[in-house]
């Protein structure tokens, strides 16, 4: 008994005294390890912003901020770190921005890219020095390095999100809409009465003076585009907006053409060589041809184990005067990779077909890592410009 | 155990009683921590900070701790100093910290602390603890660092994280996996022996001695060892 009680207490004062040391040694380091795990952590954010002393994750989910913002920090120094992802001429670049107390780029760092190396790469060294210094206003100034013009403007917008991040975390207002959400509001506040929803107008006649109609999905009006300007017409071509008499008389003729349109099919089996991928077809009463055609994108013509072919043709509808110049393009439905081939249902893609003849419809800009894509849309194009070359050749 | 001088008591464990190549004790630090020149000293001096601080207290406590607890007070004893060795790493050499990973936590089963706290420690005096500490621990230290030099010299043409250009080419993978530290190992232990031949102790001497458990077997090759403690007393 005694000898098992001698044991216990011996075993006991062991542990105790170890355990006292412990505490005391963890007392000592504890600090150190901290501040060295900080250290690591801010090593990143201590190359953009030198100044920042400690770092601090801020917590953003109050604020609206720019769509490419995906961390900020705030430094001891009152400066910021802002970490966005965007997309350059690939998707996947990542961004570090050090934006001092006053509201300037201190430095930024491409952290992670899929840019060309030898391209975009190093443009975009050469972009994150010529960023050092600017404000808001004052990046918009810098120019983008020309042979890597995606890059570096991804670059810039991005930069200029994380500006506009700093001045949003400090109480500011800034405009962060998309381009596509500055249209719905500039649509809707000319003519509340559509409710926000609107359609855009497909173009089958060159309407001068009218960059582009909208009509509202309820049948209460229309808004046409001139430049900047947004006109809201009534059912009955009345101009609701204020603008020039000449604006009004541009509107009202493009109303009246439109309203005016007499459009009929075409009877396809009545021409030979038409090529299969053809949908339909129609004429105005003025002579101008309505064309849907099948693309083969990356649906038809692509796939590989990652991105597998959807087995769907682009569908495209385009509008050609009888001496085969595209009046206006539109893709009607797509099933390419999404965030790549899908692009060409963007009509900063479609849009550049406008205007173009058989001569020049591919000089435009091509998707980024979508030639197939791309591709197949051409070949489609060039299709409805045989097309009208076969209509306006009569019937067999 | 023969009375030698402090020099043969220091020396005993650098060569003649090598834990890694002659008492094959530590395997499993020796095979995870020699793919690197760095990491394989860090866990050799770490090592031998812990086995020094242990024999000295476990030497200190030998006549204060009742046998039949006395495993239980060991490895107390030899995981606070290993915990206090892991705060201190983590503090002041982070780099190493994360190369040896869980390896530093587990000195604390490292057979050649718990075998020499038993084996010596227990039953020596403070001093002669204090050496044997540091011979076995400069001993683990070299073993580990010479298994590791050919490791990562020949297999990852480095040393110590520094590149060596001229051997890029002629990087043998193999080595650097564990197979090929078994087979380093192997080839050491077999070079150790030819060149202790005749000098190293004899199996008996060391194979039941060293076994935590050889105070209460019953075998006949550990009646050496029970008289000797007889002896002592």
């Amino acid at each position: 008994m005694k000898r098992s009680i001698k044991s216990i207490s011996v075993l006991v004062c062991i542990c105790a005294t170890v355990a006292v040391l412990l505490a005391m040694t963890n007392y000592l380091t504890a600090p150190i390890i901290q501040k060295t795990e900080q250290e690591n952590a801010s090593a990143a954010l201590l190359e953009v912003l030198p100044d920042g002393g400690s770092f601090e994750l801020v917590d953003t989910s109050a604020y609206t901020l720019p769509s490419t913002v995906s961390e900020v920090y705030k430094a001891e120094n009152g400066g910021y770190v802002v970490k966005l992802s965007t997309t350059g001429y690939s998707a996947g670049m990542v961004i570090m921005c050090g934006i001092s107390a006053d509201g300037r780029v201190v430095g930024t760092k491409l952290i992670a890219s899929a840019e060309t190396p030898a391209i975009g790469g190093t443009a975009a060294d050469t972009f994150a020095g010529s960023v050092v210094g600017k404000d808001v206003e004052s990046v918009d100034g810098v120019d983008t390095i020309a042979g890597a013009t995606k890059t570096t403007a991804a670059y810039r917008s991005a930069v200029k999100d994380a500006l506009n991040t700093v001045i949003i975390l400090g109480g500011g207002s800034v405009d962060i809409r998309t381009e596509e959400e500055i249209l719905a509001d500039n649509l809707s506040s000319a003519l509340p009465s559509a409710n926000g929803e609107f359609d855009k107008y497909f173009f089958v006649e060159v309407l001068d003076g009218v960059d582009a109609i909208y009509t509202a999905n309820n049948n209460s009006g229309a808004v046409c585009v001139i430049g900047e300007k947004f006109i809201a017409v009534d059912t009955d071509a009345k101009v609701l907006s204020e603008c020039s008499d000449a604006e009004a008389q541009a509107v009202r003729s493009a109303i009246e053409k439109i309203s005016s349109t007499v459009i009929t099919d075409i009877d396809l089996t009545a021409y030979e060589g038409l090529p299969k991928q053809l949908i339909s077809a129609k004429i105005t009463a003025t002579g101008n041809y309505i064309i849907e055609i099948k693309a083969a994108g990356y649906g038809i013509a692509g796939g590989n184990e990652y991105h597998p072919a959807s087995g769907k043709y682009i569908e495209i509808r385009v509008s050609l005067s009888a001496d085969g110049r595209i009046i206006d393009c539109l893709t009607l439905s797509e099933e390419e990779t999404d965030g790549i081939g899908s692009a060409c249902a963007d009509e900063r893609f479609y849009g550049q077909f406008d205007g173009k003849t058989e001569e020049n419809y591919d000089d435009i800009d091509a998707i980024s890592g979508a030639t197939i894509t791309t591709d197949g849309y051409k070949k489609a194009i060039l299709r409805a410009f045989e097309c009208v070359k076969i209509f306006e050749g009569g019937e067999k | 155990m023969k009375k030698n001088n402090g020099f043969s008591v220091l020396m005993n464990g650098i060569i003649k009683e090598n834990p890694v190549f002659v008492l094959i004790l530590g395997t499993c630090p020796t095979l995870a921590t020699t793919t690197n020149v760095f990491g394989a000293f860090g866990m050799g001096i770490s090592t031998l900070i812990v086995l020094i601080c242990s024999n000295i207290l476990i030497s200190l406590l030998r006549k204060v701790i009742p046998d039949n607890v006395r495993i239980p007070c060991y490895i107390v004893i030899i995981a606070g100093f290993v915990t206090i060795v892991q705060m201190v790493v983590h503090a002041f050499f982070p780099a190493l910290y994360d190369m040896l990973g869980v390896y530093l936590a587990l000195i604390v089963v490292n057979c050649i602390i718990l075998g020499r706290a038993e084996m010596f420690a227990s039953k020596n005096s403070v001093g002669r603890s204090a050496l044997d500490g540091l011979g076995m621990g400069i001993g683990f230290t070299l073993a580990l660092c010479s298994i590791a030099v050919i490791r990562e010299v020949l297999g990852a043409a480095s040393f110590a994280g520094i590149a060596i250009p001229f051997l890029a080419d002629y990087k043998i993978d193999f080595l650097v996996k564990a197979p090929g530290g078994m087979v380093v190992y192997g080839l050491l232990i077999a070079l150790v022996s030819a060149l202790t031949f005749g000098k190293s102790p004899k199996k008996k001497e060391f194979s039941c001695a060293g076994c935590p458990g050889a105070k209460l077997c019953g075998s006949a090759a550990c009646h050496g060892e029970k008289h000797e403690e007889k002896e002592e007393k």
